[in-house]
This record gives structure tokens, C-alpha cells and sequence, in this order.
């Protein structure tokens, strides 16, 4: 129910169809929204640019929402850049949208609607949230629960995720019989930061220093460009004939690259995680299901530990760095980060 | 919330076009549309208003109409005179203020020409002794704002002028003294010839008048280069085809100054507002206690954020802004607030609050009811 104390909604926007359609479907839900168009960090940032925010700008005067622009390169920089960069030094694959949700996002919103005298935040995000859990939306192929696992769970009561019941094609119907500015802008993709190629980037920032590829045995197969390039898994740009070989492991303190042509080394069960963070107080051993990754499906198997789980069947190319993220039905249980 | 509930208190990053210079303005959009430069009558019509409007500020600025300049801002204005003069000279010297507007600053660093930036005092003031150190032989101008448009610090501009006059009486090279007058003009003495300056830039929009155009009072015998070519207007020193409504309608902003010129009254609402500002814990004023631009206070208060306090005060209908409009988009604190001594926290927390005409004591009442329990608030969620 709205009522004064509930009614003022601070919504972050980016100037897509998502943001614009949440915030035009909590204006017409009675709630008073206010527009937060967040400018991150990047010079060729793809999410936050002067298009977004003239796009953000021209859907809050259209629908008659105050806009505010918030700069919180700073922050940004220091809470999610530097992470990403920090991990990929330590042989990890980051998730740099885990980190910009809690620390950036999420928080930055809660900190203007408590200023604007409100209580209650709203993002474009695909999500529902049912009995104080993060659930999966109505659209199963836009489900961004995944980058929702570390949320403190204490403000799951004060996020509305308006796009929740909605499938994408119909957000981009309304937004398009409306003549939203974002309805013809396409959606947003990998790492907000990061222009085209990753490895452009990271040279950069960090220094790639060459070193020994070698098989699981140690023999040197060849020559790696620094390790932070490379993936668990990866097949594609090692550079080596005689193929095809996979990613196996990043020795991060000889500097050697393991690879391997056997697609089963990369299989495993037991996955260990850190900096967990839980929506419920859960009793281990518990059967629930897990995803390693955003695009992958999820798998059945046990969470021993608020530390440890083990898949029923292995499962491929499990990255360090990235989250595991933990489902039971529908509901959103929690996740960590994977050692 | 109704519009005429909402309370303006941003009068130093522009000011309503004054209804009597919008009647003015309107003729020459369609009905005296003709180029001035033209022969026919069209021509002619809109020729003697532009000619009418330059003796109307000439008659401000007390100087003969040959030495007023429209331009297209006080941007522009300052950069004429300033590129122009440096461009004239073959080994160029400048000095300058620390507290400029970035029209002036930048425009100076990125000339090419030696420069000298003076410090100013924990108030704003340049002081004299280090104007007169920093003169060499090679200096050939001498650019010092009349008021700040941040903390409203009023430079002693007559003083100035008597240095650089004393100065001049003992030297071939001529230095040439520049007032950037934007903010000043509302409010203060634009005598050119009491003021003793070569040049002074005056704004459209920050008296009543459209944006979009500005005035250079360039002293005949002044000697710059053209930065803009073209047709040769303005005596060649601004090219451009005359903007005949804009150039009318800061004629009438600056003629309405004779008549509007409540400076009393405005400082009178303006200390009041201070006064009661200041019973707030920690809070303090930036900029002079005297010697200050009537409309303008600017504060900090500890442990907040300015733009934090901006926003919420712009959610209850009030306008206000955290220093200078035009860097309002950069997270660098203001080089004004750093220039008097405030460290990056405090500069960081600043409040401009600027009157203007129409501003009433019971809109005053409103923001002082609403500034306190704003602080309080934003103290409390910041934990400090």
C-alpha cells in the first residue's frame, strides 16, 4: 500500500528502456518517483555517457520526475575498478556488477531517499521480491537475481523491482508506445567500463608479463601474454597449434599458464566461496541449486557449509573470482564469491 | 508543487528577463527583423536600435559609445580583450587573480602568454603589494574581477586602477587594466572613468536581461587584435551579424539598473539572511563580512555536503546552488573556496545562496525555516 511516508521512490536510472519503463510504472502506481542518474567511472563508459544522461534527462521532464545526476566516479573507481583490477592481478575473473550493486547502486539510492525523507529504492533490474527474498522475475532469460546475491538483505524490504512481472518485449512495447527516448536504445552488455576489448583495458592499468604455458605435467607448450587475460575454460586466443586446449589454471606465482586438451580437467564438484552473504539464516547441509555464472543454468547439489558446496555432477570451467550463486525454487538464497 | 510556490534563491547564476526588456526584445524577432548592416530601410530601423542601445550603456558605463562592444556572452567579452591584447604584444605579460571566473582563468592560462596568478586573503582580496611585485616590464595587462561571483568579494578597483595608472607614468609599455564586471553590474558604480579601467565585461542574463549577450567596454586608444573575423562589425573587433533583439534587450536590462538599483534593500534582506544562517551550528560564511556583493552569501556548514543540501532543498521548491553553475558538473571543489583557505572538506560543503529583485522577506522565512532541519538531517545520516 503507498502511503506519505512510503511514497517518495528514489529510482535509478541510466537513461535505458528499463529504467525509464520502472520509473514510468511506479509514477503511474501512484508513487512520487525521483530520478538518480548515476555517472560512474570511464571516459568511454557505455552505460553512464552524455547520451544516457540526456536520454535519463528528457524521460524524468517527460513524465514530470525530478532528475538528479549524481557523480560517484570517486567511489566507483575505488569500490569496483580497483576491485576488478586487484582480482584479475590475483589470477581471478571479477564480477565487477556484484560489486557496483552493493557498494555503488543500492547504496548510493538508500543514502539519497533517506536524505529526500523517503524509504523505499527502485531499480530497472529483472527481479521480484516476495516474503523480504529476492525471487526470479516473470522473464526467465532477462533474470538478473544473479547480481543480487550480495545485497544486504535487511534493505529487501524497501527495493521495489518494478519490472518483476514484465517480459523485456513488453517493457520495450510500452516504452516505444510512449515514444520513451530509450526505446530504440539496445541493451546494455559485459562490463560498463571497459570500451571493447578486455585486454586493451587491462594493459592499461596493470602490467601483463609474458610467461610459460605449460601442460598439467609442466611441460612448456609455449608463450602467454600475462595471465590476467586469460579464463578458466577458455578455448579461443591461446595460441597454441595442435589444439584444441583449454584453460586450466592460472599459476599466478610462477606466472605459468596451465592448459589442458582434456575438456574433463576442468571438471569439479566441490566449489569453496568467500564473503558470503545470506538472505535467510539456512541449516547446512542443505539441498539447494547453483549457478557459477550468469548465463549458466542452474545444478542441483548440496551446500555443506556457509563456505562450501558440492555439485551432483561436476561441472565445467569454475572460475575463481566469479560468484556462486545460490537458488532454492525460485528464491534467491545467497552466494559468495568463488575461491 | 504549484510553480509560484517555488522560491528562486540562485539570482548570481542568472536572473528572469525583466518583462519591460522582453516588450523591447519583441519587435526585433519578426516585425524589425532587417540585418543593421543593410542599406534599405529594414536595414535602417534595426541600425538605429542597435545605435540607441549603445548609447544607452555607453551612458552607464560613462564612456563614448565607440568603445562599446556587443558580444555574444561575457565569455566572449573577456576573451576579446584578453587574447586581443596579448595578441598586440610580442612578448606578452599578464596578471591575474586566483579567484576568477574560469572565463577569465582558463582564457589566460590557455594564451600562451606568460601570466602571474595573485593569491588572495582568507576573504577574497587581492592585495596591492603583491599586484605591484608582480609587474614587470613585460606586462601588458592587468585583468582583476570586480565581484565575485562566488563569495561576492568586491576587489578595490579604483585602487587598482591608481597603481597601474602610477605605474604607466614611469614606463613605455602600457599596462592595460581589465575588470570582468558580470556579477558586479547590478548592483555596483560602472563608471569607467571613476573606476580608472581600460576594459570591463558586462553580462545580459545576470541583470535582467537575455542570455546570450554581453558588453566589452574596450578604452579607445586600447590596442587588441580581432579573434574573430568576418564581416567586420563592431569596428572589426567582433565580427558577426549584429543580434539585434539580444543587443536591445541588455540595453534595457542595463538602463532598468538606474531605477532597480535596490542595493540597500537587497543587502538589508541579505544580512538578515546571514545572521539567522549563522545561529546554525556550524555553520560559517565564506567570503567578507563587508566589501561584499549585496545579493550574494555563501556558507559552509561542517560534516555536509553542499550539493546533498542543494538537492534536498530543491525537492522542497527552494533554488539553490553549491557554488559556481558552471563547474557544478565537476567533483573538484571550487579554486574560489580553496583560494581563501578552505580545505577540500569544507569547500566541498558550501552553500551559495544569491537574492535577487524579487526576492521577499517571506520567501527569506521560508528557506531559514527549512535550511536548519535540512542540516540536522543530513548531519544525522552522515553520522557526524
Amino acid at each position: 500500500m503507498i502511503t506519505e511516508e512510503n511514497k517518495k521512490v528514489a529510482v535509478g536510472i541510466s537513461g535505458g528502456v528499463d529504467s525509464s519503463v520502472a520509473l514510468k510504472i511506479l509514477k503511474e502506481q501512484g508513487y512520487s518517483p525521483v530520478g538518480f542518474f548515476m555517472k560512474f567511472w570511464g571516459k568511454e563508459n557505455h552505460c553512464c555517457g552524455v547520451d544516457s544522461e540526456r536520454r535519463a534527462r528528457k524521460t524524468c521532464v517527460d513524465l514530470g520526475v525530478p532528475f538528479y545526476r549524481l557523480d560517484v566516479r570517486k567511489e566507483f573507481k575505488k569500490q569496483v575498478v580497483d576491485y576488478f583490477l586487484k582480482s584479475y592481478q590475483m589470477g581471478e575473473t571479477p564480477n565487477p556488477c556484484i560489486a557496483c550493486n552493493r557498494e555503488i547502486k543500492f547504496k548510493t539510492l538508500f543514502k539519497k531517499i533517506k536524505e529526500f525523507e523517503g524509504t523505499k529504492v527502485a531499480t530497472g533490474h529483472y527481479a521480484r521480491i516476495e516474503d523480504r527474498l529476492i525471487t526470479t522475475p516473470e522473464d526467465k532469460n532477462k533474470d538478473q537475481t544473479y547480481f543480487m546475491w550480495s545485497l544486504d538483505r535487511k534493505l529487501l524490504d524497501n527495493i521495489i523491482f518494478p519490472l518483476g512481472d514484465l517480459k523485456k518485449e513488453e517493457v520495450r512495447q510500452l516504452a516505444s508506445r510512449v515514444g520513451m527516448p530509450a526505446a530504440k536504445i539496445s541493451d546494455s552488455q559485459e562490463v560498463c567500463f571497459v570500451k571493447d576489448d578486455l585486454s586493451d583495458f587491462l594493459k592499461d592499468y596493470i602490467d601483463l608479463i609474458p610467461g610459460d604455458i605449460e601442460d598439467k605435467h609442466g611441460k612448456k607448450l609455449g608463450t602467454h601474454i600475462g595471465l590476467p587475460v586469460y579464463t578458466i575454460g577458455q578455448r579461443k586466443g591461446i595460441g597454441l597449434s595442435g589444439g584444441p586446449f583449454y584453460v586450466l589454471r592460472k599459476d599466478v606465482e610462477r606466472n605459468v599458464l596451465v592448459v589442458t586438451k582434456n575438456n574433463d580437467d576442468l571438471l569439479e564438484e566441490k566449489v569453496s566461496f568467500r564473503e558470503e552473504n545470506f538472505f535467510k539464516d539456512l541449516k547446512f547441509p542443505m539441498e539447494v541449486k547453483a549457478k557459477i555464472r550468469y548465463n549458466a543454468p542452474r545444478k542441483e547439489g548440496i551446500l555443506k557449509s556457509k563456505n562450501q558446496f558440492e555439485f551432483k555432477r561436476p561441472q565445467r570451467a569454475i572460475a575463481p573470482g566469479q560468484s556462486i550463486v545460490f537458488y532454492q525454487d525460485d528464491k534467491l538464497l545467497g552466494g559468495g564469491i568463488i575461491n | 508543487m504549484l510553480m509560484n510556490t517555488k522560491i528562486y534563491l540562485d539570482n548570481a547564476s542568472t536572473t528572469p528577463v525583466d518583462e519591460r526588456v522582453m516588450k523591447d526584445m519583441r519587435p526585433f524577432f519578426d516585425e524589425k527583423f532587417g540585418n543593421p548592416s543593410s542599406l534599405h530601410s529594414f536595414g535602417q530601423e534595426a541600425r538605429v536600435a542597435i545605435d540607441e542601445s549603445r548609447e544607452k550603456i555607453a551612458d552607464f558605463l560613462n564612456c563614448d559609445p565607440k568603445e562599446v562592444i556587443f558580444t555574444g556572452s561575457a565569455t566572449e567579452a573577456n576573451n576579446i580583450m584578453i587574447k586581443g591584447i596579448i595578441e598586440a604584444d610580442d612578448d606578452p605579460h599578464v596578471i591575474t587573480t586566483a579567484i576568477e571566473h574560469d572565463a577569465v582563468l582558463e582564457t589566460v592560462k590557455q594564451s600562451g602568454a606568460n601570466y602571474s596568478i595573485l593569491d588572495v586573503d582568507e576573504d577574497g582580496f587581492v592585495n596591492l603589494k603583491d599586484l605591484e611585485e608582480e609587474i614587470n616590464e613585460k606586462t601588458v595587462l592587468v585583468t582583476v574581477m570586480y565581484a565575485n561571483n562566488e563569495i561576492g568579494t568586491i576587489q578595490p578597483i579604483k585602487e587598482i586602477a591608481e597603481l597601474i595608472k602610477t605605474k604607466n607614468k614611469e614606463r613605455d609599455k602600457k599596462i592595460h587594466f581589465h575588470t570582468d564586471a558580470a556579477q558586479a553590474a547590478g548592483y555596483l558604480n560602472c563608471d569607467v572613468k571613476e573606476l580608472g579601467v581600460d576594459g570591463l565585461t558586462i553580462s545580459g542574463h545576470k541583470i535582467y536581461g537575455p542570455k546570450g549577450v554581453g558588453v566589452l567596454f574596450k578604452k579607445r586608444n586600447v590596442k587588441a587584435e580581432p579573434i574573430i573575423f568576418g564581416g567586420g562589425q563592431e569596428d572589426g573587433i567582433r565580427s558577426g551579424t549584429y543580434n539585434t533583439p539580444l543587443i536591445v534587450g541588455i540595453a534595457k536590462a542595463v538602463e532598468l539598473l538606474k531605477e532597480e538599483k535596490r542595493k540597500e534593500e537587497t543587502e538589508e534582506l541579505r544580512d538578515y539572511m546571514i545572521d539567522e544562517v549563522l545561529k546554525i551550528e556550524g555553520a560559517s560564511l565564506n567570503g567578507p563580512q563587508k566589501s561584499r556583493l549585496p545579493n550574494n552569501a555563501n556558507f559552509s556548514f561542517k560534516g555536509v555536503e553542499g550539493e546533498s543540501i542543494v538537492m534536498i532543498l530543491d525537492q522542497k521548491g527552494i533554488a539553490t546552488s553549491t557554488g559556481s553553475a558552471c563547474s557544478s558538473k565537476s567533483l573538484e571543489a571550487s579554486h574560489v573556496l580553496k583560494a581563501i583557505g578552505l580545505k577540500d572538506l569544507d569547500a566541498h560543503s558550501s552553500l551559495r545562496v544569491s537574492v535577487g529583485r524579487k526576492t521577499t522577506k517571506k520567501e527569506i522565512d521560508k528557506f531559514l525555516k527549512i535550511l536548519p532541519t535540512t542540516i540536522e538531517r543530513l548531519r544525522e545520516i552522515s553520522g557526524r
